[in-house]
């Protein structure tokens, strides 16, 4: 089937320009034009003008749609300053002829020009049809499609009513014709292109529905003036079928200038409302795109004014002091009066309209040049952003529908502004939430990886801050000697600020720990921890603010001799496991927290404390968010909890007696927020493999 | 967090009741910073009712220390529970500020 409509396609235009060689010859041979005597019969006259009309319809129909778009004044325009016109000044001028011309043409002549007429006004009726199935098909549903298919079949069946000779009563004819007229009338009621026209264009759309009903007209006046002709030699033509395509031609012709004539007198709304629409869409549109509060406004300002041809318009804008909005055509003072006289008749968060200015007191002293006035306020469910003033020079300005239109832009634009600002915050959270996430790695990387190795000992560490970044810290060095300093700290406070501390104190311990070149004692080198507290004390009295303090213990490890010294500065008390007396006590030595006393007098209230260490040892190092860790009843970890964990594991390996302690703390505290930093250390001593130094 | 306020000709007593925690502090700030406070001898907190401080809440009083030396006002705490003087005196707070065991003696002095 597709290939025999392919097929089609391709041989419609030389089936048709030859059979009308092949009618005009036959018609002229009748006349005696062309000397052949040969009796040409009427069915094959009929049989070569059916082929002939069938061509040019098939030719027609597998054309590409004509209608681009919806450009139906080009269309239209196309079609009549085309074929319809050229076929019309044939007609035209052989009609001007004959009604001149006294004698009777020359019949070869007259052949000549009836078969050009015949041919063009099939043309033309094809090139119409067609361009009425673009109309009649424009955005319509499948039915009406089918629909179409039927029509067309039909009429090509009448095609052959003529060329088979059936003898029908009149009457059944009538019936059959005056139905597919009908047919053709029903098809003809698909106007629907006609509402996409402006009012200018129908009025074009009018005067071309007119002249193709006059070049039709011209035509049948041609044909029906011809049927008596003497001269014509031909069979008359097929009736029916040119009757119901001139027929439903010049109807659909007729019915379209009729709906666009009627449509006329409501173009005005339609184009309003089609104007609206287009400014909802624009308004969409353009919001999306606007990307700062400014641009929103503006679109909604500009699409305001237009939809309901405002003369003077302000977009109140509520929030930055000193800042009116966007006034257009309208100075600051007269929207400042027209607000403050609204103001005093409290009409602020309402939709206001007046159609009559000049008919109220308190608007004719402001004597504005304007009669009408719609006032909305900008408003979402919570806030209110400001109010949009749309002015009119005359009266009855504005309609009750401008103000649901309106109210649509408004909620719109709305809608839009926050959801930039929602955006914006969201935005402005993640920045916040990664600059937290950057000081988090950078506090990270203050805490040292690699804890320091020996054969003397062994360290195992924990740290979990309760936010990005804590106040927690822990650092080991190196000192000459086989000496390893281990510093642990809290900073008071959480967060930022407690971060921005602990850096310092690394900082402090870094600098405070520098061999001392000058020292004539070894001992001397480096400062005893008591000595580092009173220093460290000192520099961070600059930096700290008053209600701030940190505490810390500095471990001095001497694993060469064998004894620590250490100093604690209000921190958490050591926890000991002395392996010679198989007990575990907490050292409780006094001092004090650094940042607390900012004069000089600090190092009355720290303490240094010797001991000598035996294998086996175990050294626990925390801060207070391990001892404080809640359970569900509020109750804390506490000290004796902790030094009852040591007492069943101190014989195990460093890390061994860690993972306890945590799982143990994680039980207790099973379900609760951690709400401080918890660091955990913890220090075996093992049996001495001396080594000499280096 | 509850605080009373009990003055007397020389003294003006504290009565801190709950958890002296980051948020509450603010409250006791405000209390201390008031310059009223600084007309009396004495600044007597008892601390019978509190069952948690805060580093922030020992913050404030570490705050207001040297301010309270400077005007002559003594600042003692009496009452204190055992956990809560553990907390002063781990810090080393105990040999900066005077804690007694009881309001007598803390009038005492």
């Amino acid at each position: 089937m597709q290939q025999f409509l392919r097929r089609v396609k391709q041989i419609a235009l030389p089936i048709a320009i030859s059979s009308w060689l092949l009618l005009l010859f036959m018609m002229l041979m009748r006349t005696g034009g062309i000397p052949l005597q040969l009796s040409i019969p009427n069915w094959a006259l009929l049989l070569t003008q059916g082929v002939f009309a069938a061509a040019v319809f098939m030719h027609r129909r597998y054309q590409p749609d004509p209608l681009r778009g919806t450009d139906f004044v080009g269309l239209l325009r196309r079609l009549l300053l085309g074929p319809g016109l050229l076929a019309t000044i044939c007609v035209g001028l052989h009609l001007v002829q004959r009604l001149t011309a006294a004698q009777p043409s020359n019949p070869v002549f007259f052949t000549i020009v009836y078969g050009l007429n015949l041919g063009l006004f099939i043309v033309f009726l094809a090139y119409t049809c067609y361009t009425w199935r673009a109309l009649v098909l424009f955005r319509a549903p499948q039915l009406v499609h089918k629909q179409w298919l039927w029509f067309e079949l039909i009429l090509g069946a009448t095609l052959l009513l003529r060329l088979l000779y059936i003898d029908i009563p009149a009457m059944l004819a009538g019936i059959i014709l005056g139905g597919v007229a009908a047919f053709g009338v029903y098809l003809s009621t698909h106007q629907r292109w006609v509402a996409y026209l402006n009012r200018r264009q129908k009025f074009v759309v009018i005067m071309l529905q007119l002249a193709l009903l006059l070049s039709l007209g011209i035509f049948c006046v041609y044909f029906l003036r011809i049927q008596f002709d003497p001269l014509l030699v031909a069979p008359e033509p097929q009736h029916a079928f040119l009757m119901l395509t001139v027929f439903f031609a010049a109807f659909y012709a007729l019915m379209g200038m009729l709906v666009t004539l009627f449509n006329l007198p409501t173009a005005g709304v339609f184009e309003q409302k089609r104007e609206e629409m287009l400014n909802m869409q624009r308004l969409t549109q353009e919001i999306q795109r606007g990307q700062t509060e400014a641009e929103i406004y503006q679109t909604l300002l500009d699409a305001a004014v237009q939809t309901l041809d405002a003369d003077a318009a302000w977009l109140r804008i509520d929030g930055s002091p000193g800042y009116l909005g966007q006034l257009h055509n309208i100075e600051a003072e007269q929207a400042e009066s027209v607000r403050a006289l609204l103001d005093s008749y409290s009409i602020t968060e309402i939709d206001y309209l007046n159609n009559d200015l000049g008919g109220s007191t308190g608007f004719q002293q402001l004597n504005l040049p304007f009669n009408s006035l719609l006032m909305m306020p900008l408003r979402s469910q919570k806030h209110l952003y400001g109010a949009l003033f749309l002015f009119r020079e005359p009266r009855q300005g504005f309609e009750r529908e401008n103000l649901s239109v309106l109210q649509t832009f408004v909620s719109q634009t709305m809608l839009s502004v926050e959801n930039l600002q929602l955006t914006q915050a969201a935005i402005q959270n993640e920045r916040y939430k990664e600059e937290l996430k950057l000081a988090s790695s950078v506090q990270d990387s203050l805490i040292p990886k690699t804890l320091p190795t020996d054969n003397w000992f062994e360290i195992s560490s924990h740290a979990q801050a309760a936010r990005e970044v804590g106040g927690d810290f822990y650092d080991f060095l190196h000192l000459p000697g086989r000496r390893l300093a281990i510093l642990i700290g809290d900073v008071s406070g959480k967060g930022v600020t407690a971060a921005f501390h602990m850096a310092q104190m690394k900082g402090i311990f870094h600098a405070l720990m520098q061999e001392n070149p000058l020292a004539k004692d070894d001992k001397d080198r480096f400062p005893l921890p008591s000595k580092f507290m009173a220093m460290a004390n000192r520099a961070l009295v600059h930096c700290l603010e008053a209600s701030s303090f940190i505490t810390a213990s500095l471990y001095i490890v001497d694993y060469e001799n064998g004894g620590f010294v250490f100093a604690r500065a209000g921190h958490c008390h050591t926890l000991y496991y002395h392996s010679l007396k198989e007990e575990v006590s907490y050292f409780r030595s006094t001092g004090l927290g650094l940042g607390i006393i900012r004069t000089d007098g600090y190092e009355k209230h720290i303490k240094n404390q010797f001991y000598d260490y035996n294998p086996g040892d175990v050294m626990v190092i925390y801060t207070d968010g391990i001892v404080e860790a809640r359970d569900g009843n509020k109750e804390e970890y506490g000290e004796e909890r902790l030094l009852a964990m040591l007492e069943k594991t101190y014989y195990l390996e460093a890390d061994q007696i860690k993972q306890a302690i945590l799982d143990d703390l994680n039980e207790f505290s099973y379900g609760q927020p951690i709400h401080d930093d918890q660091t955990l250390l913890v220090i075996k001593f093992k049996t001495s493999q001396p080594t000499s130094p280096a | 967090m509850k605080i009373t306020q009990t003055p007397s000709d020389t003294t003006l007593t504290l009565v801190l009741d709950g958890e002296l925690d980051a948020s509450s502090s603010v409250l006791l700030d405000t209390e201390l910073s008031n310059p009223a406070v600084l007309k009396y001898q004495k600044v007597l907190i008892d601390c019978q009712r509190l069952n948690y401080i805060s580093s922030a809440g020992l913050g404030v009083f570490i705050s207001h220390l040297q301010r309270f030396q400077d005007a002559n006002v003594k600042l003692v705490f009496f009452n204190m529970q055992e956990k809560v003087h553990n907390v002063f005196e781990i810090l080393g707070l105990d040999s900066l500020m005077t804690i007694v065991p009881s309001e007598t003696e803390a009038a005492a002095l």
